[in-house]
């Protein structure tokens, strides 16, 4: 009786270490406060005192990119912009699975300050920017094109990333850009830019990054990713009760001054609720960009968002 | 065009697609050979993104190259004409051109943009800076590889500076300056491609394509556009070659 | 015919070629002097590596003598002068000029316009055997050939003296023999004043009016010979056996 005691002490103990021996590989993108909570978890340790220990194995400039390294195989989780993640999926190029939302809003159309464009109509024939085809910021200015009846065949639309915006704006190389905070925010107190439409004058409430894994890891590791669910929940909860130290947080990791991280920080809603009706739209809306190809839209959706992963730690 | 350039590359083309018939080889990590073909379809009859069309990237990309080229052609040759001829100016520009040289030209890309924007301009110059050495130093070379005889044979027929310039050290270079033109229109065709990975004006290139498509995750896309790149760039180096031992018969 | 009294003349020529950090310098001619006069053979033999090169190159305004100087007709000869012309060793043709190209670079140079040139270089490719051959580069022509181009390329522009720097030195003795045959017959319809430098006695003695003989390093002249035979010479005969041994012997002494 004593061997096998010891025996299965061991083995549950070598499993253990086996288990917990991988540190976690999380990426998430480069000065965008969507991200906040991934930063306050990884700041305050929440996902350590879930019992997973977590290294940064990327920080990426905008979402295509973060969608690469999950197709090489180089990403366990990542916060990335469910538009990207859903062009990946459905262009079969990346196999993750959405565990919970991050942030709805929180992206903003920016024009230059006393400059010639003052409303949506008057892009036509402009040049705006956005961080990447297929990003959330790509549907969200087409989006707002049509809703203020403009065309976006008559609009330029050029990719650039965000660091390099403001100063295109700046010098007159580019007519606007849509950018997620805080770099619309950074352009307001830099005096150069002035917000023509936000987030929520364009689509409320409208999904934006989310918490994603890769299926192979969620497969063979899932009670770490139930851990890394709880771990985000707690820092989003930490968000809501402690602004003041999120926002030195914020400060931190996008490198900005603290007046325009909490102008930006204004924009954004930190909520772990998956917004699955807002995915469907996206579906349907890069399926009519003819970026990918969905014929059933429902089942991909099932089969890529998993709200019971939060909904089971609400409910507690 | 030998039976033998082909045999090899058709082979590794059947090895390839039958290894991704048979799933052993994932195909969003590396498209089959008919993964690409419809792709190259894709690329010319919806285009990426969807609405820009094959052939007008592969014609904004050409003019941005040709002009980019022209420019350091123009600059370098006869520059690297007057290096070879004068030593006191070789000594005197050699430290600031060696300094230079090794940089590659896509470091420059932030000063480019600041200097010349985001436009045809800044692409341009990412490309001059990347044919103007090869240019520059195999003219010099050109110049300073003419057999002192020949000339010492003009000085004998009585040449003044000018006529040595005109009538032996630039016929006398000009291989040298076609291996030069050929290295840098290679480099500069490279350039030009991770040039417009960060965003052109136009909306059009074959790198601001490439980019394209993988933001929107179609490797399929992305591997036939790099191979529209490779064909253009073996075309251009054949035309070169081709113009080359027109010009130059007496070799 | 020219003049008989106007000549080429070099006096005390001296040449040392200065020494790379503590090396000494190397002597290379020693005082040498000498009249030739208008419309003679002259040939400049001696051991390898005396200086026969030098004096040549010092004459066409290539290097510059340490000591004495050069006259012409009694006046300074200057560097760069139109009187002198010198056909290389190596030839020395532009590659990326034709043969026509070639022999006409001189009166290009010179400015002479186009037809006027073509048709003056067209004369010479006849006058040297090289017809049809006009419009072919130097990497297609043979030995022989080029030497001719050279020559060619040299006479057409009549310099007053003639500076042949051992031209017929690669070529293998059949076609050596038949450029010396062609030079021959060339220079006695034109009979411009020659100065060929040659390590080959028997060449020197089938060519020449006067063999010069070179001492060895630093050069002087050590012995004239007038050689009075008439052209065409018998190689092989007695006469130019004689002189040959002659020569050989004066050779022989500065060689050992």
């Amino acid at each position: 009786m004593k061997r096998i005691t010891l025996l299965f002490l061991v083995s549950l103990l070598l499993l253990a270490t086996t288990a917990h021996g991988q540190p976690v590989r999380i990426a998430y993108l480069q000065s965008d406060i969507h991200q906040l909570p991934c930063w306050v978890a990884l700041e305050k340790g929440f996902f350590e005192k879930e019992g997973v220990k977590v290294e940064v194995a990327g920080i990426f400039k905008a979402g295509p990119e973060l969608m690469s390294a999950f197709a090489a195989g180089a990403l366990d989780v990542g916060y990335v912009g469910v538009a990207p993640a859903t062009t990946a999926v459905a262009n079969k190029t990346a196999r993750v699975i959405v565990l919970a939302q991050v942030n709805t809003e929180g992206s903003a159309i920016v024009v230059k300050k006393d400059g010639k464009v003052q409303s949506i109509p008057e892009l036509v024939g402009k040049i705006a920017v956005v961080p990447g085809y297929a990003t959330v910021q790509d549907s969200l200015f087409r989006k707002a094109l049509l809703k203020f009846k403009t065309e976006p065949d008559q609009v330029k639309i050029m990719v650039l990333k965000p660091p390099e915006m403001i100063g295109a704006l700046r010098t007159d190389q580019i007519d606007a850009f849509i950018a997620w905070e805080p770099y619309p925010a950074k352009a307001v107190t830099m005096g150069v830019g002035r917000v023509l439409a936000a987030s929520r004058d364009i689509w409320k409430d409208h999904p934006c990054c989310v918490l994603a894994a890769d299926e192979g890891f969620l497969g063979a590791h899932l009670e770490k990713a139930k851990a890394l669910v709880r771990g985000h929940v707690k820092a989003i909860e930490f968000i809501r009760q402690h602004r003041e130290e999120a926002t030195k947080v914020g400060v931190k990791y996008t490198g900005m001054d603290e007046a325009s991280v909490r102008l930006a920080m204004e924009n954004v809603n930190y909520t772990p609720v998956l917004g699955v009706e807002g995915e469907k739209e996206y579906v349907e809306f890069l399926t009519k960009l003819k970026y990918i190809k969905v014929d059933d839209i429902q089942m991909f959706v099932n089969r890529f968002m998993k709200p019971e992963f939060v909904n089971e730690i609400i409910k507690r | 065009m030998k039976k033998e350039h082909f045999l090899l590359p058709l082979v590794l083309i059947l090895i390839w697609q039958g290894l991704s018939s048979l799933q052993l080889i994932p195909s969003y990590k590396l498209p089959s050979p008919l993964d690409i073909i419809l792709g190259f379809k894709d690329l010319l009859t919806v285009g990426v993104p969807p609405g820009n069309l094959l052939h007008n990237h592969m014609l904004y990309s050409l003019y941005r190259v040709a002009l980019g080229y022209a420019i350091a052609a123009l600059l370098a040759i006869p520059l690297g004409l007057l290096m070879g001829w004068s030593p006191v100016l070789l000594r005197m520009t050699r430290s600031l051109f060696e300094v230079v040289r090794p940089i590659p030209p896509l470091a420059w890309i932030p000063i480019a943009i600041l200097w010349f924007g985001i436009g045809i301009k800044s692409a341009a110059f990412i490309i001059f800076l990347g044919a103007f050495f090869p240019i520059l130093l195999n003219t010099i070379s050109g110049v300073l590889s003419i057999q002192p005889i020949l000339l010492e044979a003009a000085r004998t027929l009585h040449a003044k500076e000018k006529d040595i310039f005109l009538k032996v050290l630039l016929p006398g270079a000009v291989p040298s300056i076609f291996v030069g033109m050929r290295i840098g229109i290679g480099i500069g065709w490279m350039t030009l491609v991770a040039a417009e990975f960060t965003g052109v004006k136009e909306g059009y290139g074959l790198g601001y394509m490439i980019m394209t498509a993988r933001d929107i995750q179609r490797p399929d896309e992305i591997l036939a556009g790099m191979l529209v790149i490779g064909v253009i760039g073996l075309l251009i180096d054949i035309g070169l070659r081709a113009t080359e031992s027109k010009t130059i018969k007496w070799q | 015919m020219r003049e008989p009294h106007l000549s080429l003349n070099f006096l005390d020529l001296s040449k040392t070629f200065p020494g790379r950090g503590l090396e000494e310098g190397v002597h290379v001619l020693d005082q040498v002097s000498h009249r030739i006069e208008n419309g003679r053979f002259v040939s400049v033999v001696g051991p390898s590596g005396c200086g026969k090169t030098t004096l040549l190159r010092i004459i066409a305004g290539l290097e510059k003598a340490s000591e004495g100087r050069v006259l012409l007709d009694g006046a300074e000869l200057l560097q760069g002068s139109e009187a002198i012309g010198l056909v290389f060793q190596e030839y020395a043709l532009f590659p990326w000029r034709t043969t026509l190209q070639n022999i006409e670079l001189g009166p290009e140079i010179k400015g002479v316009d186009k037809e006027n040139r073509r048709a003056k270089a067209m004369e010479y490719i006849k006058m040297f055997n090289l017809s049809g051959f006009e419009n072919r580069y130097p990497r297609e022509l043979s030995g022989g050939m080029k030497q001719r181009v050279a020559i060619a390329r040299t006479l057409i522009m009549n310099p007053r003296v003639v500076l042949m720097d051992e031209p017929f030195g690669s070529l293998d003795s059949q076609t050596r023999n038949g450029l010396q045959e062609f030079l021959l017959g060339i220079w006695e319809r034109r009979r411009d004043t020659i100065l060929f430098v040659t390590h080959n006695v028997d060449e020197a003695v089938f060519l020449s009016d006067q063999i010069i003989v070179l001492s060895k390093r630093p050069a002087r002249i050590v012995k004239t010979f007038e050689v009075g035979l008439q052209r065409p010479r018998d190689r092989t005969g007695h006469e130019c056996n004689e002189i040959r041994r002659e020569v050989l012997k004066v050779l022989s002494e500065e060689t050992k």
